[in-house]
């Protein structure tokens, strides 16, 4: 549902937030890996912040076709609607 | 044989893995830490002998999931048994003795079991990697596509999550046969042929070495080095005995992983619980708890993964944990900071964590894993040397006076029975007690050579015998104190990453020309180590380079998956050999001059 999709990116969005700059823009396109600058690392508490917010699993072999805010909500609204 | 190639395009049938999700948990229980039959201490010929013995036995592996349930259990009898049948389908398809077959390791009882049936049938299993990185699609499966053909692969199998990276890999492969998963390979016949015995000679594995991106070298371990590599460590190394148990997050893939917490525990028929690796990176708490709760004895660890531990376990959770059953706290594969051990220790102290249970050590893959070990039960030793003398002279002085700038080494023990440790110079010449040199092993687990390739087999193991590690570091009273990597080398948040890789990922690009590229890591005092990439640049207009820079940052951080820091510089700028080849060092003391970091770097770039 668009409600349910408009809601995780609004959620993906408000944690991304606290890995980045204070007055960094995110939109859907923005790129993780380059504009937001999410190392191995940041990228290992994120999914855990993920997980928690969304009660899903994510996968490691979905993460390889990641690249943007709207992938990564996708994904979520994929696992979550897979539940 | 065309019956016996699978359709490559099988549709995925589930893209995701509920099963952590909503499933109530199963009622299993663990194999127990104590065993029915008598210990005997990897005193086999070989590993299939080994796991006969074991499968007499009552103890075995333990999978969990990311909740710290246990999924599934794999008791030594069970694995002997799947892995037999397992060797006959394999032997039915027609891969024959010495054959290489491929396997995408993640932690499961599947990988383990086809491990051991390749060594049932006679062939060579390697272990591959599983992806890690946001966006890594296209280059996991070239990375996989490389190992695939450096070793020659005769059958690749993956589980269903990671089995479409491998058919893409497996694409035009001319060596190829068989392509699938555990489940397809379950539905050929099990032949009624013999399986072969195993003998001390024949190879029992190739070990990939580091995520490399440009021709990956498997390591070739025959069944004795192997045998001989495990007994030093569980009954030198770890003094295994009665009571132990192991809980390990490590990778299969790699070879602590694989040959520290598959293979030991098993030639000692000692039980082990199991986490998967990404589960213990995004929770580190489930590691420990293991460990808690099943009153584990002996875990390893790359010095990374304790950090993370420090870092991310809150204080909160320490009130529920009881780390006092753990005895040997096993750590190495990368260089080990005496700030990151006693960190750890100060955290989980109130926990139960007894300082005396680390466990330095050191190993790499061309020995098949360990070459040295600190005294069990001792804690970790190090010692100070003058920073200054350290890098001018490259001789370790004891510290002396107080308020000098000094560097701290750890003491990785002594080398195991039957190896030996040296120190030579760049003329080879053996070093005395604290002089700074190149690490080299001789003894009985070291590799064969790479397998099919004679060129890097060559500039590895000299003459006599003699495997040069790529490591530098020092000997003081018998005891090896490691110091660095030579700058071929960058070591980012515990993983190897080779200069030479990230170089020819930016002449891949069309502005870049060959040797115009220079790759070094710079570690901070905080201990954190960034890539730099200093590229020679005639690129004029400011668009264009930025453009290069962040497509370099971005291809770096896909096949690597690490931030690294672009600087363009003027033609000529980087400094040259006689021979015209660039030089790392230079390049890097350069790049220090210019931009001059307040920091002072670290003792590691005691490189050449």
């Amino acid at each position: 549902m668009a409600s349910d999709y408009t809601d995780v990116l609004q959620k993906l969005c408000h944690h991304l937030k606290q890995f980045c700059e204070p007055d960094a823009q995110i939109t859907p396109q923005t790129d993780l890996i380059h504009q937001l600058a999410i190392d191995s690392v940041k990228l290992l508490n994120l999914v855990m912040e993920i997980e928690d917010e969304f009660d899903i699993s994510v996968p490691l072999n979905a993460l390889a076709d990641v690249q943007t805010v709207q992938e990564l909500a996708n994904l979520i609204h994929r696992i979550k609607s897979a539940q | 044989m065309s019956s016996t190639i699978a359709k490559l395009n099988a549709p995925l049938t589930q893209a995701f893995d509920p099963r952590l999700l909503n499933e109530s948990p199963i009622v299993i229980t663990p194999t127990p830490t104590y065993n029915t039959q008598d210990q005997r201490l990897a005193d086999f010929e070989t590993l299939s002998a080994a796991l006969e013995y074991a499968a007499g036995g009552v103890a075995g592996f333990n999978f969990y999931d990311a909740k710290g349930n246990l999924r599934s259990i794999l008791p030594y009898r069970a694995l002997r048994q799947n892995a037999q049948i397992s060797a006959r389908r394999l032997m039915g398809m027609g891969l024959t003795s010495g054959n290489r077959v491929a396997i995408i390791a993640d932690t499961t009882p599947e990988f383990v079991e086809l491990f051991f049936a390749c060594r049932y049938a006679g062939l060579v299993p390697f272990a591959m990697p599983v992806p890690v990185n946001l966006g890594s699609h296209a280059v996991y499966v070239q990375q996989l596509r490389g190992m695939l053909d450096a070793g020659q692969a005769s059958a690749a199998i993956a589980n269903v999550d990671y089995i479409n990276f491998l058919s893409e890999a497996a694409e035009g492969s001319q060596e190829l046969r068989w392509v699938g998963t555990p489940e397809q390979l379950g539905k050929f016949a099990v032949s009624d042929i013999a399986l072969p015995v195993n003998t001390p000679e024949e190879i029992a594995y190739l070990q990939f070495t580091s995520g490399s991106t440009r021709i990956p070298r498997g390591v070739i371990i025959t069944e004795r080095a192997l045998m001989s590599n495990l007994q030093g460590i569980v009954r030198h190394g770890l003094e295994i005995r009665a009571g132990d148990r192991c809980a390990s997050w490590l990778p299969f893939y790699h070879d602590m992983g694989l040959v520290g917490m598959v293979m030991a525990p098993m030639v000692a028929q000692v039980s082990v619980d199991y986490l998967a690796t990404r589960d213990f990176a995004i929770r580190p708490l489930q590691w420990l708890r293991l460990i808690s709760r099943n009153r584990a004895t002996v875990a390893f660890s790359q010095p990374f993964g304790l950090k993370l531990c420090t870092l991310r376990v809150r204080d909160s959770d320490l009130e529920d944990l009881d780390l006092s059953s753990w005895r040997a706290a096993g750590v190495g594969a990368e260089m080990i900071r005496p700030d990151t051990l006693r960190n750890f220790a100060d955290k989980f102290g109130p926990a139960g964590f007894d300082a005396r249970a680390f466990l330095p050590c050191y190993g790499l893959a061309e020995s098949t894993l360990a070459v040295t070990f600190s005294q069990i039960g001792k804690g970790f030793q190090s010692i100070q040397v003058d920073a200054g003398t350290l890098v001018d002279k490259k001789i370790a002085v004891r510290l002396q006076v107080e308020g000098r700038k000094y560097s701290e080494f750890v003491n990785c023990g002594r080398p195991l029975p039957e190896h030996t440790v040296k120190v030579v110079d760049d003329g080879g010449q053996e070093l005395s007690d604290l002089k700074v040199g190149s690490v080299l092993v001789q003894g009985s687990s070291i590799m064969t050579g790479y397998f099919n390739n004679p060129e890097d087999t060559e500039k590895t193991l000299q003459p006599g015998n003699w495997l040069d590690t790529g490591d530098l570091g020092f000997l003081f009273e018998g005891d090896l104190y490691v110091t660095g990597r030579r700058t071929d080398v960058i070591i980012v948040n515990g993983r190897n990453i080779r200069a030479q890789d990230i170089e020819e990922l930016a002449e891949l690009q069309p502005e870049v020309r060959t040797r115009e590229a220079s790759a070094f890591g710079i570690t901070d005092s905080n201990d954190i180590t960034t890539i730099v990439l200093v590229i020679e640049c005639r690129l004029t207009s400011v668009a264009d380079r930025q453009s290069l820079t962040n497509r370099l940052q971005r291809l770096v951080y896909m096949a690597f998956g690490v931030n690294c820091l672009v600087e363009l510089v003027s033609p000529h700028t980087l400094p040259r050999t006689s021979s015209g080849k660039l030089s790392r060092f230079a390049a890097r003391q350069g790049f220090i001059q210019r931009t001059q970091p307040t920091d002072q770097l670290s003792a590691e770039s005691g490189e050449k």
